[in-house]
């Protein structure tokens, strides 16, 4: 454990002795010893040199200065006092020496620069190594002025031991903890104070750029608040409303916070940081068919404007508040939002820690911007998070168990669409027919197996006569054996299971079972459920293969789990007991008392969450509202507040939108009108003095341009749909499935042992047509176009997206069948539109770009459309409608044989296809190929 | 054949096709992030020692080949067969508990080459290049569960989300042809359980990314432009979007991506081309088609994989992992187990002699191994068809080539294969030592991610030295 002690060297660094080598004196050496040279040995070398007596790596001790001068394998000392370039424990740490090898070995754990010199200076000096009363006499005289230059103590509920409670923290690595600072700025009421702040940090010399053009702003917000373009005629009307510019975009800023496609977008943000998927991950993957509520949730929270820290209350302990109210149990969603399963091949207790450690971890990131995750195996390295705090929050949830819980649909709530359940009747149909065909085979083999082992027949026969008469419908050959069995009858006595099959049989038999369980689930989707809670006690559970629903005796059947610090994360090996608690670090901040009962703990602690003298919350919250807005977070981890995380750049800003948050009660839309209308964010993009913006700001912290950004995924998908009029701008409602390739649409998809059902687009356009938002999102089957345009994993959550140019992105956007389809539409509609060619290339432009073509453009578009209409076939060739059924190849796993089945697609049998090139003449078509080209272009994928 | 299959587009099985021209596939995945970052993140480099092995075939046998009934034969088991048990305890699974059986293996076993090694009959083929490989039983993994514990033996990390083994390879050591992409997957048609983050790139930047191959459908998606757009008529699209996009830089001379995205649509023009061919085995005798067994249904598939393993080395990828699979023999194992030996056995015994033939095998690495290995046992579901559990505890992993010490059996399991109880390692250990043969060292191979250096063994761990020669 000595390794993970006294983390403050690292800070220390910043202290060093910074005394000239050859002034040392022998009492120098000394106190460098007890000061830094002592506690790097412990911290760097003890751990395979001495710690573990029994263990010493290559024969090196260096509990004593008798153990280094006797050196290890070597033969030689490990030291040569006054000469550090010949000592190999000073050589081995530079990691630049021929002789000696890298220590210590992990890189992750060399020596600073300023580690270094204080080895060297303490050899240089005579490697001192003063006994125990001379190093206490040294620890006493110093005990002052190194307590000031080592940092500060902070205190929290307390370490595993008194090192880590006792230690130092850089103050400036604290910055998070403290509590919010709203400052007086002077203003005269006109200037905004975001722009302040910021101008006051402009590196000396620097200045801003001008605004941008009104087409540039509406655009841009258009996008950042609603996820969509502005249309052409709403550009129109922003160009020509005559009120002054601030005043007109003010307008604008209010319109789109009215939207309902705001709250699209923020739950697109929302929903990357608390990881939603439709499905369960891991080796199941199962759907989860009510998750599409809480989805809907997050988005009726942003467009109501509901407070944060009742948005987040409800997330974290909705059913306590509440337990009647739907919209509350929907949404402890949240708490559901991580991949979890539990089979029958996983230890129960794992999967439940699994849960915990999860839901922990995830509040944290989430609301605290704190990776709590550091603190479960020991106390964290860094920050001033103990490994108790970590398992008194966990201790929060150690009564919460997961449920599918009964929620009456809300009026509000978008319904349509559920009788697609037909499509997985039939499928449900259809794996019950194939369980029924099999249980005759058996039966039927059965009759032959006891003609060679006739002892059991009547008994058997009867058993079967039996069930039928009792008016059970199926699985008599089971049935009957499970009765057998529990008759006592030997096994030797009656049919084995699975009795003669093929290995086609062994498959088809798996699919079906697998499939039925699998369909509960998807089912469960047309049902008023929620992807939710309670408090009760922990079942004996060993798998979970379909929708839970709360037990009556929620108090009495299970274990009340007592928390305690598990020893390496191991839930097999507690050792303290803890108590439900919080983040001890900003105890005295904001005070919490969360009780032990059952029921209440979760709704204590989201208080405590929720408090408005919770520095972290509100920090936190407005933190990633900026990177929202600017692509860039004032505080460069929006996850991670703590000391690896970037420090903020703009500290008071910071402070002063978390300030700000708390005045205006919490309501996410008037930060909106706070940002937006400030100056900073309406600069264009474009500086006039590029080289001194360059000069004086490199790293582009300061604001003084707009930083362009490439749309995201979904960004690009919707905008393809919205321009060309196939979106179906409906919010809300179960997911939809767009066309996505046939090769990943069809590709066999492992889930327990069996292959997952293929992906089926919704037969009508205007269903699968939804914003991308409602895509079906599976863990196992990410639709390929927005995984390639940087779609984060759900399985991790996403703090800020990446924006990475991949050549893979090409293929998507450019060969397409979707690129292909969207660009023909569009085409299509601009000829519609209009009444000649010119017009409708015009059309092209303002639907794509939001402007007019240059005549140059006009020209060169013009005679490409033209030129390329002469390449073009009379006929295109015809597009296949997708299939009705596939043939599956499957290895089947108990014969390792090879087997063929046949998957109905039934939804494809409704299939209405999107506009197909046969529907459009020659000359439309050559326009489509000219609709491509704009929207892969730059002007139609950045956003300036 | 997936009749229904109807793709709109060229369809590629490995193999149809010309020539490999030259083309800078490196970028294929190159995350062009800023248009004056000119470096080559897959430039090869060296890696941190000197090391034999410079290229790596692992093959991921995928749900956990049983190494009672392949590698390490128990007669103990013979005794005590059909024996029946009760394994109970909050630290088992569902699946591990309750009664049980002991079950021997279906297989007779005998020793092969010089140095004796055991192997299980079935293994016609391989035991002939018995002396070229290495066998190790010492090995434990942390779960049970095949996704998490492919995860961790293709991550490192049971959750997922990490870098794969190749992805961290190639980010090591980079890629000796930048014609291609360094890390390359060839899947079963059937992804294995955990999907494609199985060779994710994780938190490594894209390029490190695993490439997979379909077998089925394009094998990049996308990669061709849907029927009846030719190349003329493409061309000529690509011209007017250069010329548009160049016109929009100049309107945005700040923003230095434009440049990069727009090479990118030159790059891809030309990748569409080339990546067909370079996937084409039509140049091959037949009899080096027929030695992997390449038209022989049982052995079809197995055999493409290994022969375009073969030349993916020789064209200098990095790293080439191909699957197979499901081992998943909880019945019957005496056909599954079976069957799926006589699928690889002729293909690997011809990929080893044929890199041996060629002088690539000692420095290629290949590695042969499952998720975990099975039980000497059998949960009582009232078959009498045995077959086996999953087993985290004991596996065979195997290494041929690459600097391994070939010809020994380093370690063992118990009298009934339960447990590896000699020479045991964390399967941490054995990714240190694969990084070891292939030249580098786990411990400096590192990232820095979510505030702390990150590695493929989580937590850093030791060479098993005996693995090297």
């Amino acid at each position: 454990m000595n390794r993970f002690l006294s983390v403050c060297a690292l800070f220390s660094m910043l202290f060093g002795s910074g005394l000239p080598a050859q002034e040392l004196t022998r009492t120098d050496s000394e106190i460098l010893f007890v000061r830094r040279v002592g506690p790097l040995l412990r911290e760097k070398c003890l751990g395979c040199h001495g710690g573990t007596p029994d263990e010493i790596e290559g024969s090196l001790d260096v509990r004593t200065m008798a153990g280094l001068l006797a050196g290890g394998d070597s033969g030689e000392p490990s030291v040569v006092p006054g000469k550090p370039e010949a000592s190999p424990i000073y050589l081995s740490a530079t990691r630049q020496s021929d002789d000696w090898s890298e220590m210590p070995p992990k890189q992750a754990e060399q020596l600073s620069r300023v580690q270094l010199e204080w080895l060297s200076d303490w050899i240089t000096s005579g490697a001192a190594w003063p006994d125990a009363n001379r190093r206490k006499e040294i620890e006493n005289e110093y005990e002052k002025k190194w307590a000031s230059e080592d940092g500060i103590p902070v205190k929290t509920s307390g370490g595993l031991g008194a090192d880590w409670t006792n230690r130092k923290y850089d103050p400036a690595g604290l910055w998070a903890y403290q509590p919010v600072k709203k400052l007086e700025l002077e203003t005269d009421g006109k200037r905004n104070a975001i722009d302040l702040l910021i101008e006051q940090a402009f590196p000396e010399g620097l200045r801003a750029a001008p605004r941008a053009d009104r087409r540039t702003l509406i655009r841009r917000a258009s996008f950042d608040l609603t996820g969509l373009p502005p249309t052409p005629q709403e550009v129109e009307a922003f160009l020509q409303d005559p009120a002054p510019d601030r005043q007109a975009f003010a307008k604008i800023v209010d319109r789109l916070l009215q939207s309902p496609h705001y709250g699209e977008r923020m739950a697109q943000h929302w929903l990357d940081v608390t990881r939603y998927a439709d499905s369960s991950g891991f080796a199941n993957d199962f759907e989860r068919g009510n998750a599409w509520r809480y989805r809907d949730y997050v988005v009726r929270a942003f467009n109501n404007d509901k407070p944060y820290d009742q948005f987040v209350r409800e997330q974290i302990a909705g059913d306590e508040i509440d337990p009647n109210n739907p919209e509350l149990l929907i949404a402890t969603g949240f708490l559901r939002m991580g991949p979890w399963e539990l089979t029958g091949m996983e230890v129960p207790k794992v999967a439940r820690q699994r849960f915990l450690d999860d839901v922990t971890n995830s509040i944290g990131e989430t609301f605290l911007a704190h990776s709590l995750q550091c603190a479960r195996c020991h106390d964290h390295k860094f920050d001033p998070v103990p490994t108790r705090d970590y398992y008194s929050i966990q201790a929060v949830f150690a009564t919460t168990q997961l449920a599918e819980r009964k929620a009456e649909f809300l009026d509000c709530e978008n319904r349509s669409g559920f009788d697609e359940e037909a499509y997985l009747r039939k499928k449900q149909q259809d794996y019950r027919q194939i369980l029924a065909e099999l249980d005759k085979v058996q039966l039927d083999k059965a009759q032959k197996w006891f003609e060679k082992h006739p002892a059991r027949k009547k008994q058997w026969d009867e058993i079967i006569r039996k069930l039928k008469a009792n008016g059970r419908k199926e699985d008599f050959f089971n049935g009957a054996r499970f009765l057998m069995s529990k008759a006592g009858v030997p096994e030797s006595e009656y049919p084995p299971n699975r009795l003669g099959f093929s290995p086609k049989q062994f498959g088809l038999e798996r699919i079906a079972r697998k499939g039925l369980q699998r369909l509960k689930w998807e089912l469960d989707r047309y049902q008023p459920y929620a992807l939710s809670v309670y408090d009760g006690l922990t079942r004996e559970v060993k798998a979970v293969v379909a929708p839970t629903r709360i037990p009556k005796d929620r108090l009495k059947n299970g274990e009340l789990e007592r928390t305690a610090i598990l020893a390496g994360g191991d839930p097999f090996s507690p050792t303290e007991p803890v108590s439900p608690g919080t983040l001890s670090v900003i105890d005295h901040l904001v005070p919490s008392s969360i009780p032990k009962s059952v029921d209440g703990r979760r709704l204590a602690f989201a208080n405590w969450v929720a408090s408005s003298r919770n520095p972290l919350t509100t920090r936190t919250i407005v933190n990633r509202l900026w990177l929202w807005h600017f692509g860039e977070p004032i505080a460069g981890n929006p996850n991670n507040f703590g000391s690896t995380g970037k420090r903020p750049t703009h500290p008071k800003l910071l402070d002063w939108l978390a300030a700000t948050l708390l005045d205006e009660n919490w309501s996410i839309k008037a930060m909106h009108r706070h940002i937006m209308l400030s100056d900073a964010y309406c600069r264009s993009s474009r500086h006039p003095y590029p080289e001194l913006l360059r000069k004086l700001d490199p790293q582009r912290h300061s604001y003084a341009v707009f930083k362009p950004r490439r749309l995201s995924a979904e960004e690009l998908r919707d905008t393809m749909l919205a321009i060309t009029g196939e979106l179906n701008k409906t919010v809300g409602g179960i997911p939809c499935r767009p066309e996505i390739n046939p090769e990943v649409a069809l590709q066999p998809r492992q889930v327990m042992g069996t292959i997952a059902s293929a992906w089926t687009p919704n037969p009508l356009p205007e269903q699968r047509n939804r914003r991308s938002l409602y895509v079906l999102k599976l863990r196992g089957l990410i639709d390929p176009m927005l995984n390639v345009f940087n779609l984060p994993s759900p399985d991790f959550s996403c703090e800020r997206r990446d924006a990475s140019t991949v050549t893979p992105q090409v293929f998507t956007l450019f060969n397409s069948q979707n690129s292909l389809t969207r660009a023909l539409t569009l085409a299509q509609r601009a000829v519609k539109e209009t009444s000649n060619d010119r017009e409708a290339l015009v059309r092209c432009f303002q639907l794509a770009y939001l402007r007019d073509p240059t005549p140059r453009e006009l020209q060169e578009s013009l005679s490409h459309w033209h030129e390329l209409e002469k390449l073009l076939p009379e006929q295109p060739p015809s597009t296949a409608a997708p299939p009705r059924q596939i043939i599956r190849e499957a290895v089947e796993e108990n014969t390792g044989e090879k087997y063929t089945f046949v998957e109905k697609l039934y939804a494809n049998s409704d299939y209405v296809p999107d506009l197909q090139p046969a529907d459009v003449d020659r000359h439309t078509r050559a326009l489509g190929d000219f609709c491509l080209i704009l929207l892969n272009s730059n002007e139609f994928v950045y956003l300036y | 054949m997936n009749v229904f299959f109807n793709l709109p587009r060229r369809e590629f099985l490995y193999g149809l096709g010309t020539s490999l021209g030259s083309i800078a596939f490196s970028a294929l995945l190159a995350e062009q992030t800023r248009a004056e970052q000119k470096e080559n993140p897959l430039a090869p480099r060296d890696g941190h020692f000197p090391a034999k092995a410079k290229n790596c075939i692992f093959l991921m046998m995928e749900g956990g080949p049983s190494h009672i009934d392949t590698f390490d034969p128990k007669p103990a088991l013979e005794k005590v067969h059909l024996k029946e048990f009760v394994r109970e305890g909050e630290q088992k699974s569902a699946m591990e508990s309750g009664k049980r059986y002991f079950v021997k293996s279906p297989f007779k076993f005998g020793k092969h080459g010089d140095s004796g090694a055991d192997m299980a009959d079935n293994w016609q083929h391989l035991a002939k290049v018995a002396d070229d490989i290495c066998f190790y039983r010492g090995c434990k993994v942390d779960s049970v569960n095949h996704p998490t514990a492919m995860y961790q033996m293709n991550c490192g990390n049971r959750f997922g989300g990490d870098p794969a083994i190749g992805a961290w390879v190639t980010y090591g050591l980079g890629s000796m042809n930048q014609d291609l992409p360094g890390f390359m997957v060839l899947p079963e048609l059937s992804y294995p359980q955990g999907g494609a983050a199985n060779w994710s790139n994780g938190y490594l930047p894209a390029f490190y990314q695993g490439t997979p191959l379909r077998p089925k459908g394009s094998p990049i998606l996308d990669l061709q432009p849907p029927a009846g757009v030719t190349r003329e008529r493409q061309r000529k699209n690509l011209d007017l979007l250069t010329r548009m996009n160049r016109a929009h830089a100049e309107r945005h001379p700040q923003h230095d991506e434009l440049s990069a995205r727009l090479a990118n649509y030159e790059l891809a023009f030309r990748m569409q081309m080339e990546i067909p061919d370079a996937i084409d085995l039509s140049g091959e005798s037949r009899n080096t088609l027929s030695m992997y067994g390449i038209g022989n249904a049982a052995t079809d598939s197995f055999g493409r994989k290994c022969l375009l393993a073969r030349k993916m080395v020789e064209k200098g990828v990095r790293f080439v992992q191909l699957y197979n699979g499901t081992w998943d023999s909880h019945d019957y194992i005496e056909r599954a187990h079976g069957n799926l030996i006589r699928g690889v056995d002729q293909p690997i015994a011809a990929l080893i002699s044929d890199l041996k033939q060629r002088g690539l095998l000692e420095s290629t690495l290949i590695v042969w191994c499952g998720e975990f290995g099975r039980s000497p046992d059998n949960g009582v579901r009232g078959g009498t068809k045995y077959g086996r559990d999953h087993n985290a505890n004991a596996m065979t992993i195997w290494l041929a080539g690459g600097g391994c010490n070939a010809g020994h059996t380093i370690g063992a399991t118990d009298e009934l294969g339960m447990s590896a109880v000699e020479q045991v390692h964390h399967v941490r250990d054995f990714h240190v030592t694969l990084l070891r043969l292939l030249g580098l060292d786990d411990n400096k191979l590192t990232y820095y991610h979510a505030g702390r250096f990150k590695l493929l063994s989580q937590f850093g761990g030791k060479v098993i030295e005996e693995l090297i020669a």
